[in-house]
This record gives structure tokens, C-alpha cells and sequence, in this order.
């Protein structure tokens, strides 16, 4: 069966890997580890924030936890100027293409953070039959980290970049991608859907309610007297 | 015969109009004085005559029954609460319905989004096309009949959108947009988004520019669609509570409390006032942290860098002490039906206290550098202006109203919790435009942090829940409105008595607020496009559910 | 056989044409790493401190990571516009090191027209820009190249006119003659509107903030280097801060005595008050909004210009009038 060619982006010899394999005389092994150490250390991501993970990417690059103390301080707007995608927030199906042409408009050797539950599966978002989301950015392109949370802290944003950083000095920055057969196992729980109500049902009276819950409210309710009728 | 000049519109449609059914409604159980069922040939005629007597278009959805469709419009007013709510039945073999697009300006997105949602064709819109899903999509997802999709169907959409994509990224606007430019004319396309740095999530605006000016431009939303409503079709009530902290995640307490205020109204059950007092000064201390953050993020768009940190230090101090009680920073579930998740802990309070002087120093600070700074005064001055007219087209709520002259809160206009009780000003600025907008929320700021000190001494002891609650909420239909920190956040709740919800509509404040963008937009400069965008205080998630 | 006077000259410019080009590089690192400090400070917090002591490696590891990347040639770009502009935009600003005095006869090239020349050449660097814009087949990128040209054009009449003064009171255009008539009072002293003026306009010649509209970045993406990558857009930045370094320089020589002050060496006087001067620009950049385009121009031609113009004719008034006084 063909497979998209999108759906096996890790496997395509032509990204770009720094993980030297060039054995033999020609062998750049110390260059390589010279720019993994510098890419290490100089992570520029790209401003791009979905929904509710972005504020906690924000408030990593604020004050407090100030991500420039390890050098990732420096957003770029511009695909073409940053190397580490933060993808936070729930990935809308509508929002797939623009990922997918920001993610190949970034120059190689780039990286990618799953940022919060629903860029790593969808998260709190995923119930079974749902019609708007992608269940994690992993399903189209290669992941490197993930860091999970609703929404993670701060803390362990830095942690996710401190771990890729980890990755990118040991020259394994190969991403992850995940068909979509894997982690599907959540979606086995039922459907309840319901069907169609008849208006004429809904709309017909509804009889005195039974002595409801223990509140504050007055006594429960009676008969109605004559003269309070309406 | 009563005219409109009589400003009783109740008496006005049961005389002229003749609805087809009438029903009085009890407001403070279902948040509507009355209910009317009126043909579908007459329902222009109604719009008329509610735009006239200076009623706002509120909300406009369906509800999918087994015979028809009911589509139900919502109307308010600029003063105490006046909702009615009128319908209209589409029967399933036609599915069309008359617009009212051509009165009020709101109805315009309100009606793709039923259109889009339900597949009525609303005849005469201009511009009836999907607003949330992908314009290729051919589901429509709150119909009854649409059972989900099968798994794997998110991986075969995404390829098929990404192809689409590939194909020229206007094709999803073929019959609106040009996709050439014209040759020899100066006028061009520029698309704003979804991936920008005015940091307001994924939005969209289509810009028609000529040189710098704008001549149009077009929000275009969807792109953060969470189908929030379908899947709190499917959930039990107590299931929908991480929904509702995820709509507005910058101010998601208000978000909660418009949910309990709606369950406790239809269940009639009364929450105790440590309930009560707590609730509401989390909800303030929350609504001054998510207009510090539009304070950080509106200057950031401007170019000014710094009070985007400042702004931030102090919203960490208030996530600080809200973490004390809910152990979140962010996306809040704290309230209950009839109660609280847990009590707050004893450390909260002085923390609170120490927090107040604290924070009125930093308003200091923000007044003299933001506020009197020569620059942000020029950048912000006579733009974006929001006319009354505007706003009352639009259904705009929230501090984008009051900066227009209208002190509309709904604190105040439909008091809900202890807020009668409570000492606050409704500030208000005449003139509208982007300066009256950011000048309304820091007062509102001052605002909130007294309902704050007024609280702080004097919550009551006594027990935060009410111990168990039937499950299920009494059949009926229940409309509720809180004061969220972007305007006025209202829940339509259709329920059938059962575990379930049977339609929970969500009324969110910046779909209407983003939709008068459009009479903002022509003249302004590519600068001030950001800048009126971020005025409004838009928080996309939101918008597109 | 060429004479020794031309093979003195060719070692001459190969020697400093290296000490130059090493300088630059060393100093735009160091400069990076300052703005970076700096805007932390502001912003309450510490910047970079991890990568070498203080973070002063950081720059060191950005550079070799962007020398690194890929280099992407966007399709549909003009190649050879794309390849050109940033190489136009850095190196004009080199010429300004010929004619900078660092200490008493300590400068490479006493050109009798002085900073003009710098002047004259800084404005390739702005077309560099506008083609750095048009090459990129991207609407941002030329919306950013448009708004730099009129933002150019614009502000380098207040730029020279506020030299002018200076001129006049010195009576030369050449760099040395100008640090020497500075013996008495340094002319911040007797010009201060023109230092103010040159102040603005130099901040709007190097597209610094609240002047930094062509590389808007909450509007424009990145204005006009947005499809720019790797080392040429290492080499903007390069630029950037360069011009930064220079307009101070300038503004030191002109304004605050060149290299003149007691006891430490013209070199180390001359750099402080450059670096001080930096510090001010990056001060001012991380504390105020940016200006919208029309205002810019607004700002320009409606109250630099005339404000310069009146400093001209005052000084030429004082001038004249002086010699009624001995």
C-alpha cells in the first residue's frame, strides 16, 4: 500500500541528521561535536503558540523562569531563523497545513518540542469520534521531546528543552513520528451518543419534581393553593 | 394597537407580531422574561423591531430536535436584565431559513456558525460559507445524526488539508478572495496569521491593502476549533468542568462561575456564602492576573518589550496564590455545584494581604510609564473607534463597550453571587478608541483589587460544598450570564432530564467583539491593525470553541 | 618594482584592514552579549548565564550554530539580489573605521572629508535593504524594504544638518580636526540640540527601536529579512550592530571629544564613551513602544528637520557675531 510520503518524514534519508555516520578517514566526528555543543546552546524557537500551553510559553521566556539564562531566550518570528518549534497547544485539523509549511520552511537541523498534553495525543480534547482535532503533532512530523502536562509548568518546559538539549549533544536529534495505530487504546471506550429528542415530547410539561437535593432553598415543594395559580 | 415608541416589547409581539406560541418565563430560573415561537415569514419583522428599541442580538443557535431544527435568538439590553429569547422552528425537508444578517451584523457569524454546525441554509446571507471547520469538511457536527468519525479519520483529514494547502493557500476562499492580483493595480492581499507574533493565538485576518492602508480586512477563524459543545453533548455536567477552564484559559474563572451559576439556577439550589465570598475573590484576583497579561501582550505589540515582563512578575504573584487554593496556574476547575472543589488554605489570605499594597505600587508604576508616555498615547489616540451604533450591531460586551459610554456590566445589571453587596465602580470612557479601551482595563484592575480588600476580611466561615447533588439537571431551557474579564459570557443549557446535557451553547464575548473588527479595519495603517487587534482582547480558543 | 610607498600602503591595508575586520567581529559578539545583559537587567531579569561565565559565550555559540544551518535559497527568490543584499548591507559600514580617531595621530586615513564619506557609504547599505526586500518574493519582506527606504531618505537630512553645527564651530569636515577643536568644551556643551537631533536620526538610520518600524517584529514577521537564514542573516545582525557601534563612534568624536579626556590612553577614553553611548541606545530601545510609519516620517520632516535647521542658523548666527566681540 503507498504511504504518503508525509506520513515517513523520519525515515527520508535527505533530513538532515547530525548524527555523524561518516566513518573512515573522512571522518568529521570532532567538527560535528563542536556544532552539536554550539547548537546545544543556542536554541532560537519559533513564536508559535496554539492555545492554553502558550501562556505557559510565555511565562517560560518571562521573568521568573527566563529560558535566556540557557540561551533559548531568543523567539523568532520568522520560520526561516528558528530551529526549535515549540508546538503548544491543541492542533486543530484547520491548523495542520500552516504547521506542516512553518515546519519545511525551517532550516535544517531542527527540532521539535511537543509541548502539553494535546500536542503529545490530543489530550483532554480526544473522546471518541472527535471531528476537529489531530491526536499529536507527531502523527505528521518528527517529535523530539515530549512534555507532558495540561498545561505543563514552566519548570517543565525548561525541562523538556534541557532533555533535548541532552539529545542534540549526543547527536541523536533523529524525531519520533507515531502512526496512528499506536496509543489508540483510550479510544476503545463507547460512543455515547444520543439520539434526536421529539420537540412535541420535550416541550410537554414536566411534572412536579420529586423533593430534590439538600439545599438551602425553602421547604419542598407542595401542591400548589388555588389562589397562587397564575 | 401599541407602537415601538411604547418600548414594551413584549406587548409589542404579542399585538403585532403573533407569535405562534407564548410562554412567560420565571428569570431568575431560565434568564429569559419570556419565550416566543414566531413563523419563520415574521421573524425579520421581529429583528426590526427588537434593533429599533436598542436590543442587542446576544446569541443566535439551533437546537437539533427529531422533527425539526429550532433556531433560537437571544435578545438583550443595555440595562437591567431584559433577555427574550425568540424562535423559530426550520423543519428538516427544507432547511432553509430567512437571515437576519441584514439587521443586525452580529446574526452574520452567528449564522455561518449555525450553518456550519447544523447545515441550515440561511437565505440572503452574503456570505454563507463555514466559519469553524475546514471549508472542505462535509459533516455537520451538532446534528443529532452525526455519530463522531472512525479513528485515523484526523490523519486522513490532515493529508487531505495539507494537499488542499499545497494547491495555493487562498483556494479555501475561492469565491471571496482574488487569488491573482490584479496586474497594474496597487492593491494586494497580505495575510496576518494564524502563525503571527501579536501573540493572540491563531487568528487569521485577511488584509486587502493598498501600500500601507487598509481597505478591508477579514478575520478568519477556525483554526483553534476544540469542539468543545459536541463533546459536552456526551459528557456528564460534572464532566464538562475541565471544558469550561479551557475556553478562556487566561480568565478561566469566570468562565467556571457562569457554569455553576447556570446548574445552580436550574437545579434551584443556593451554594453557602464561604461559597460565595470565596468564589468571587478568586474570580477577581483572576480577572486582574488576565488583564495584566493583555497589558504584557498589547504592548508587546506595539514594539515596547519591557511591561510585557513586568506585567508577567506581577500575574505570577496572584497565579501564586490561586495556586494555594486550586493547585493550577492556569486552566482552573475549582468550582462545584453548589460548592467549591476544596477549601482554600489558611496561607491564602495574608498572602492576598500582602499581594494588595504591593500591587496598587505597580499600578503606580504602570500609570506613569504606559500610560503618560508620549508614544503609546500617539500610537493608541482616535484609533479603533467603536461608535454606539457599532456596538449595539455587534453585540460587543465587556470593557470594549465601556470604553464606548456604556456602563454595562452584568455585576451590576443582572447581579448574580454576592455582587449586590459589593462597593465597585463601573468605569466608563467616552470616547472608544484604542487608548478609552486600555484605559477602562487597568481601572477595572483598581476595581477588582477593591472588591478584593472588601472580601478579604470578612469571608465567612462555614462548609464549601453541599454534599451530594442529583446528577442530572431538571428538563428545561436555562440561559445564564456572568462578567468574564472580555464581556459577557453566557451558557444556553437545553436539558432533557437526563445525565447528559441535550445542547449547551457557549456565548463567549470575543466571537462578537472579534466580528466588529470589520468596521474597524478600513483606513487604518498595517501598525494599527495590530494595535486595534490587540485592543479588543481577543483570546482565540474561545472564538472557535 | 613598485616603490616602497605602495608597498608600505599594501602592508598598511592589510594590516588594518584584518585588526578592523577582527575588531568588528569580536566587538559585534561582545555587543550582542551586552544587549542581551541589558535587556535582561530591564526586564527584571539575569539573561544569559549558563554558556561560559556570565553567558559571555553565548554569542560565540549562536554565530557557530547559524554558520551551521542550512542554507536555504527559498524558491522563486532572485538569486542574485537574495545573495547580494546582505553582503551590501554589512560591508559599506566597514568604511567607517577609516576615518575614526582613536588617539592623538592614531588613525588610518585622515580623509579631508571626513565623515561624509562614512555617510555617503552607509547609504548603500540601504539599498542593500530594499533589495534584501524585493528579492525575497515575500509581502512582508518588501512592506519592511519600503518602510526602510522612506525612513532613510527621511532622516538623513536631520542627520547631516545636525553635523553641520559642528562643522562650522570646528571650521573642518576632517575627523582629527574635529576631535582637536573639541580641546576647550566638548560640543555637547555648546550644541546640545544637535547632539539630541543626531541622536534620533543615527537611532533611525540603524533601524533601532522606537525606530525600528522595517524589522517590525509584531508586525511584519521580520520585516524585511524574513526569508533570510543561517550565516546571511547572521550577517544583518552583523550589520546592525555594527551601524550601532559606528553611529556611536561618530557621536563620540562629534559630540563628546573623540578621544580626549585625562590621565587613561585616547584608546581607552575613546571606548568608553562609545560603549556608554551604547548603553544608552539599548536603554532606549527596551523602554519605549515603537512609533507607527507615518509618524516616523512625521517625526522627521515636521521637528527634526526644522529644529536642525534652527541650529544651523544660531551657530552661523554666533559665528558671525563673535567677531563683533573681539
Amino acid at each position: 500500500m503507498e504511504v504518503n510520503p508525509i506520513l515517513s518524514v523520519d525515515k527520508d534519508p535527505n533530513y538532515l541528521n547530525t548524527q555523524s555516520s561518516v566513518p573512515g578517514l573522512a571522518n568529521l566526528f570532532r567538527v560535528e561535536d563542536v556544532l552539536n555543543l554550539a547548537r546545544a546552546n543556542s536554541l532560537w524557537p519559533l513564536t508559535f503558540g496554539l492555545a492554553c500551553c502558550a501562556i505557559e510559553l510565555m511565562a517560560g521566556g518571562a521573568a521568573r523562569f527566563d529560558m535566556d539564562r540557557f540561551g533559548f531566550g531568543v523567539f523568532r518570528p520568522s520560520p526561516r531563523q528558528a530551529d526549535l518549534m515549540i508546538v503548544a497547544g491543541t492542533i486543530s485539523r484547520k491548523m495542520v497545513p500552516c504547521i506542516k509549511t512553518l515546519y519545511d520552511q525551517m532550516p535544517s537541523p531542527k527540532y521539535v518540542i511537543a509541548l502539553g498534553g494535546c500536542a503529545t495525543a490530543g489530550g483532554p480534547f480526544k473522546y471518541p469520534g472527535q471531528y476537529g482535532i489531530l491526536e499529536g503533532i507527531d502523527k505528521i512530523i518528527p517529535v523530539n521531546v515530549y512534555v507532558p502536562g495540561c498545561p505543563p509548568r514552566p519548570e517543565a518546559l525548561i525541562a523538556g528543552i534541557l532533555e533535548l538539549k541532552k539529545q542534540i549533544l549526543s547527536g541523536k536529534t533523529q524525531g519520533v513520528m507515531s502512526p496512528a495505530s499506536v496509543r489508540d487504546s483510550q479510544d476503545s471506550r463507547p460512543a455515547e451518543y444520543k439520539n434526536a429528542v421529539s420537540r412535541a415530547e420535550f416541550r410537554k410539561p414536566v411534572a412536579a419534581p420529586p423533593a430534590a437535593a439538600p439545599s438551602t432553598t425553602p421547604a419542598p415543594p407542595t401542591a400548589p393553593t388555588p389562589e397562587k395559580t397564575s | 394597537m401599541p407602537t415601538l415608541t411604547e418600548k414594551n416589547i413584549k406587548n409589542w409581539l404579542l399585538e403585532l407580531i403573533k407569535p405562534d406560541e407564548f410562554n412567560e418565563k420565571d428569570p431568575k430560573a431560565s434568564g429569559v422574561l419570556f419565550e416566543a415561537i414566531v413563523p419563520q415569514s415574521k421573524i425579520r419583522e421581529v429583528a426590526k423591531g427588537y434593533l429599533e428599541q436598542h436590543y442587542f442580538l446576544e446569541s443566535l443557535t439551533a437546537v437539533d430536535f427529531a422533527e425539526c431544527l429550532e433556531i433560537v435568538y437571544h435578545f438583550n439590553q443595555w440595562g437591567p436584565a431584559q433577555r427574550s429569547c425568540v424562535k423559530i422552528l426550520v423543519p428538516k425537508e427544507t432547511n432553509t431559513a430567512p437571515s437576519i444578517a441584514s439587521i443586525y451584523k452580529s446574526a452574520n457569524w452567528f449564522e455561518r456558525e449555525v450553518y456550519d454546525m447544523f447545515g441550515a441554509i440561511f437565505t440572503d446571507h452574503p456570505n454563507l460559507k463555514r466559519i469553524l471547520l475546514p471549508e472542505s469538511s462535509d459533516i455537520f457536527p451538532l446534528l443529532k445524526s452525526f455519530k463522531g468519525e472512525p479513528k485515523g479519520a484526523d490523519v486522513a483529514q490532515s493529508l487531505k488539508l495539507i494537499q488542499e494547502d499545497a494547491d495555493g493557500f487562498t483556494t479555501q476562499y475561492k469565491d471571496t478572495v482574488i487569488l491573482q492580483d490584479k496586474k497594474n493595480s496597487k492593491d494586494y492581499y497580505l495575510n496576518l496569521g494564524p502563525q503571527h507574533p501579536s501573540t493572540h493565538g491563531v487568528l487569521r485576518v485577511l488584509l486587502h491593502l493598498d501600500g500601507e492602508r487598509v481597505i478591508d480586512g477579514q478575520p478568519i477563524i477556525g483554526y483553534s476549533h476544540r469542539h468543545h459543545e459536541k463533546m459536552m453533548e456526551i459528557q456528564n455536567y460534572v464532566g464538562c468542568w475541565p471544558n469550561m477552564g479551557r475556553l478562556d484559559y487566561v480568565g478561566a474563572m469566570s468562565y467556571n462561575f457562569g457554569y455553576a451559576v447556570l446548574v445552580e439556577k436550574a437545579m434551584g439550589i443556593q451554594p453557602p456564602p464561604r461559597v460565595e465570598a470565596i468564589r468571587v475573590l478568586t474570580t477577581e484576583l483572576n480577572r486582574i492576573a488576565s488583564h495584566l497579561l493583555w497589558i504584557g501582550t498589547f504592548l508587546l505589540d506595539l514594539g515596547a518589550f519591557t511591561p510585557f515582563f513586568y506585567c508577567f512578575d506581577d500575574r505570577e504573584k496572584i497565579l501564586d496564590i490561586l495556586e494555594m487554593a486550586t493547585g493550577e496556574r492556569l486552566t482552573y476547575d475549582y468550582f462545584r455545584f453548589g460548592g467549591l472543589d476544596k477549601d482554600i488554605p489558611p496561607e491564602m489570605v495574608p498572602a492576598i494581604k500582602e499581594f494588595i499594597p504591593r500591587f496598587k505600587a505597580r499600578l503606580r508604576d504602570y500609570d506613569a510609564l504606559i500610560t503618560k508616555n508620549i508614544i503609546f498615547r500617539k500610537r493608541t489616540e482616535g484609533l479603533g473607534i467603536i461608535s454606539k451604533e457599532s456596538a449595539l450591531a455587534y453585540g460587543v460586551t465587556g470593557p470594549s463597550l465601556r470604553a464606548s459610554g456604556v456602563a454595562f456590566d452584568l455585576r451590576r445589571n443582572e447581579p448574580y453571587s454576592i455582587y449586590p453587596e459589593l462597593d465597585f465602580n463601573i468605569p466608563t470612557r467616552a470616547e472608544g478608541d484604542v487608548f478609552a479601551r486600555y484605559w477602562i482595563r487597568t481601572k477595572e484592575m483598581e476595581e477588582s483589587l477593591k472588591i478584593v480588600s472588601q472580601i478579604i476580611d470578612k469571608i465567612p466561615a462555614g462548609e464549601v460544598t453541599l454534599g451530594k447533588l442529583p446528577k442530572n439537571v431538571p428538563k428545561g431551557e436555562y440561559y445564564s450570564a456572568v462578567e468574564a474579564a472580555r464581556g459577557s459570557f453566557g451558557i444556553y443549557l437545553v436539558s432533557d432530564g437526563s445525565l447528559n446535557p441535550y445542547r449547551i451553547k457557549l456565548r463567549t464575548p470575543s466571537f462578537s467583539n472579534l466580528n466588529a473588527i470589520g468596521d474597524m479595519l478600513p483606513g487604518c495603517l498595517v501598525s494599527d491593525v495590530v494595535a486595534v487587534l490587540g485592543s479588543i482582547d481577543i483570546v482565540l480558543p474561545e472564538i472557535d470553541r | 618594482m613598485p616603490s616602497t610607498f605602495v608597498i608600505q600602503e599594501i602592508l598598511k591595508i592589510i594590516l588594518w584592514g584584518t585588526i578592523v575586520v577582527l575588531f568588528i567581529s569580536v566587538n559585534a559578539l561582545f555587543l550582542v552579549w551586552m544587549e542581551r545583559k541589558v535587556s535582561a537587567r530591564i526586564q527584571l531579569r539575569r539573561g544569559p548565564l549558563h554558556v561560559g561565565p556570565h553567558g559571555l559565550l553565548q554569542t560565540i555559540a549562536d554565530a557557530v550554530k547559524l554558520i551551521s544551518k542550512e542554507l536555504v535559497f527559498p524558491k522563486e527568490v532572485d538569486k542574485f539580489g537574495y545573495w547580494l543584499a546582505p553582503v551590501l548591507v554589512f560591508a559599506p559600514i566597514l568604511s567607517a573605521f577609516l576615518i575614526m580617531p582613536l588617539g592623538k595621530n592614531w588613525i588610518i586615513r585622515d580623509l579631508n572629508v571626513g565623515f561624509l564619506f562614512v555617510f555617503s557609504l552607509t547609504n548603500i547599505s540601504f539599498i542593500g535593504i530594499f533589495i534584501a526586500g524585493w528579492s525575497s518574493n515575500n509581502k512582508y519582506a518588501l512592506l519592511g524594504s519600503m518602510r526602510a527606504v522612506a525612513q532613510n531618505i527621511s532622516y538623513e537630512i536631520p542627520l547631516l544638518l545636525s553635523t553641520m553645527g559642528v562643522v562650522m564651530a570646528a571650521g573642518t569636515l576632517q575627523t582629527s580636526g574635529l576631535v582637536a577643536a573639541q580641546k576647550g568644551s566638548w560640543f555637547i556643551m555648546t550644541q546640545p540640540l544637535a547632539f539630541l537631533i543626531f541622536l534620533c536620526a543615527s537611532l533611525a538610520e540603524a533601524n533601532r527601536a522606537p525606530f525600528d518600524i522595517p524589522e517590525a517584529e509584531s508586525e511584519l514577521v521580520a520585516g524585511f529579512h524574513t526569508e533570510y537564514s543561517g550565516m546571511r542573516f547572521a550577517l544583518f545582525f552583523l550589520g546592525e550592530y555594527t551601524a550601532i557601534f559606528v553611529s556611536s563612534a561618530i557621536s563620540a568624536t562629534l559630540f563628546l571629544g573623540g578621544w580626549r579626556g585625562p590621565l587613561l590612553p585616547g584608546l581607552a577614553w575613546f571606548l568608553i564613551k562609545v560603549y556608554a553611548l551604547v548603553f544608552v541606545i539599548m536603554w532606549i530601545r527596551w523602554t519605549f513602544p515603537r512609533l507607527r510609519s507615518d509618524q516616523l516620517m512625521g517625526f522627521a520632516w515636521k521637528i527634526l528637520i526644522p529644529f536642525a535647521i534652527l541650529n544651523v542658523f544660531v551657530t552661523a548666527c554666533m559665528i558671525q557675531f563673535q567677531h563683533f566681540f573681539k
